[in-house]
């Protein structure tokens, strides 16, 4: 797991993972998905975006990996400009998105293999890589099947091989627990959580408050394209004046009434 | 593919990416080529056994040659553009719909570099069709090549405008009727009337002059003119607005890809 293809930045001079000035995205459509979002990642982070269905999570994560193009506002991965400097940001970039976006053409192996490929990792290397990732996400046996007839799950831990792959320095993760079943999200934290360990970044966006509480070193709410609040999350409790994380989410979102609090 | 392969040379990790981009196309219609090599080969000598054995005999002779030699070199070239067209808008709408497509768009890989992969996966496709279909008709009724200086950029040009046009029209195409719809009601009635079948100077008026508004006439002709030497068109000048037209094509999908036209939010 450790980082060969990317020199590690001075220690002094070292950029933030993420950076994240006045982001501004409207569609064609005239709808404002982000309406001025700054935010900023450190390296080694484990950092957490919490906001309803809506709130601009994707769009944001969408601008930084090039699948939308910023109205205005800057992004920086690792200190290089998103936009214009895209080979290498998007390099220092793994994404796990939403949707089990795979290739029914392809292998198992195939779609690691030739995602390594464009991100320019040799043949050797790329083998070695294929072959520990499936293994360390139960899915060797698999290897030469079609992506199709993998379940739900097993495609879920294929997507965020892929992501691994290149071995990214910064780790998107969108909604990665959605519909999946209890061992595998805690199988998928124990190793998110290790990986975090070994120096990689994490931006983790998700419906599940225990999940962020769990995982995350802070916590930022998002909602209607704003960035409205970060912190830990004891912090972010004592902002909004509640107990706990799931107390404030539900200020957030102007549904304090339904807190567990008050359930008889 | 070996020469492809990254393990024998030393390649610089832009040629790795543009490498693997060509190679997810290539695989994709391997995988399934009784589809994409099987089907459109079996067409072919279909044309070639209704028009050349059945009807052949009856048509007799055209500009000096046998009915099926002087269908042939417009088969062969219908080959390599339907194959790159299909193959390419196909590709392209297929991925689009799984959002799989964002696995290369997320990637360092330019504007560029995707559209010229995208572009010869369809590209090799129908050449592989073509070639086959060439040594096919070679062994059963034997057909010249006259001008290999003309008919090998002729059917360049044509295989990458053909796999261009593909690219565009995958990515503007919402769903598979889109892609049906260009092939079946404007692709494939331009190539039949393109002359691929008959010599346009035994059409009657005003047939023969339409025919001359259709830009594959003047492909076609340039086709037959490198295999047979035989020529209706200035051959000089459709290969000069052919190499104009594809230039152009390439700069407009370059232009698209650059902006994330429909393939970015």
């Amino acid at each position: 797991m450790t980082d060969v293809k990317t020199p590690a930045p001075a220690a002094a001079a070292a950029p933030p993972a993420l950076e994240i000035t006045d982001l501004v995205k409207r569609y064609p459509t005239g709808t404002e998905a982000l309406r001025g979002v700054s935010l900023s990642i450190g390296s080694g982070e484990f950092f957490g975006l919490l906001g309803p269905n809506g709130a601009g999570k994707s769009t944001l994560i969408h601008c930084t990996t090039g699948l939308a193009a910023p109205t205005s506002g800057g992004i920086r991965v690792f200190g290089h400009d998103a936009v214009d400097g895209y080979t290498e940001a998007r390099a220092a970039v793994g994404l796990a998105p939403q949707d089990l976006n795979l290739d029914q053409f392809l292998t198992l192996e195939e779609t690691l293999d030739f995602h390594g490929g464009y991100f320019g990792m040799r043949k050797q290397d790329r083998r070695e890589r294929v072959s520990e990732l499936l293994e360390a996400f139960s899915l060797s046996e698999k290897r030469h099947d079609r992506t199709r007839s993998l379940s739900g799950g097993m495609k879920r831990r294929l997507i965020l091989a892929r992501a691994l792959m290149h071995r990214p320095r910064l780790l998107i993760l969108d909604e990665p627990t959605a519909g999946v079943d209890v061992e595998l999200r805690l199988e998928l934290w124990h190793y998110v959580q290790r990986i975090n360990a070994e120096g990689t970044t994490i931006l983790l966006t998700t419906h599940y408050l225990e999940e962020a509480e769990q995982l995350c070193d802070r916590i930022a709410f998002i909602n209607g394209g704003q960035l409205v609040a970060s912190g830990t999350s004891p912090e972010l409790a004592a902002r909004f004046g509640v107990a706990g994380l799931e107390d404030a989410y539900l200020e957030l979102v102007g549904r304090k009434e339904l807190s567990r609090g008050l359930v008889a | 593919m070996s020469a492809l392969s990254s393990g024998r040379f030393t390649l610089t990790p832009a040629q790795i990416r543009f490498a693997s981009l060509l190679r997810r196309e290539v695989a994709r219609f391997m995988k399934i080529k009784r589809q994409t090599i099987g089907a459109p080969l079996l067409e072919t000598f279909l044309y070639i056994s209704v028009f050349g054995a059945a009807l052949g005999s009856r048509v007799g002779r055209l500009h000096g040659f046998d009915y099926v030699v002087f269908v042939v070199p417009g088969l062969i070239m219908m080959a390599w553009a339907t194959n790159a067209f299909s193959n390419n808008s196909s590709s392209i709408l297929q991925q689009k719909f799984l959002r799989a497509i964002d696995d290369q768009l997320s990637s360092p890989a330019s504007p560029a570099e995707l559209l010229l992969a995208f572009t010869l996966g369809g590209f090799l496709r129908g050449g592989l069709v073509a070639v086959l279909t060439f040594a096919a008709a070679s062994a059963l009724v034997g057909v010249p090549v006259h001008h290999p200086e003309v008919l090998l950029p002729a059917l360049f040009l044509v295989g990458f405008f053909f796999a261009q046009l593909g690219v565009l029209i995958g990515v503007r195409a919402e769903q598979f009727d889109d892609v049906s719809f260009a092939q079946t009601f404007v692709l494939q009635p331009l190539l039949f009337l393109g002359g691929v079948f008959y010599s346009a100077s035994l059409l009657p008026e005003p047939f023969e002059t339409l025919t001359h508004i259709n830009p594959i006439y003047y492909m076609i002709g340039l086709v037959r003119y490198g295999f047979l030497g035989y020529s209706e068109i200035n051959v000089a000048l459709a290969l000069g607005v052919l190499t104009l037209a594809t230039a152009a094509l390439f700069a407009v999908n370059l232009k698209l890809f650059r902006s994330g036209y429909k393939l970015r939010a």
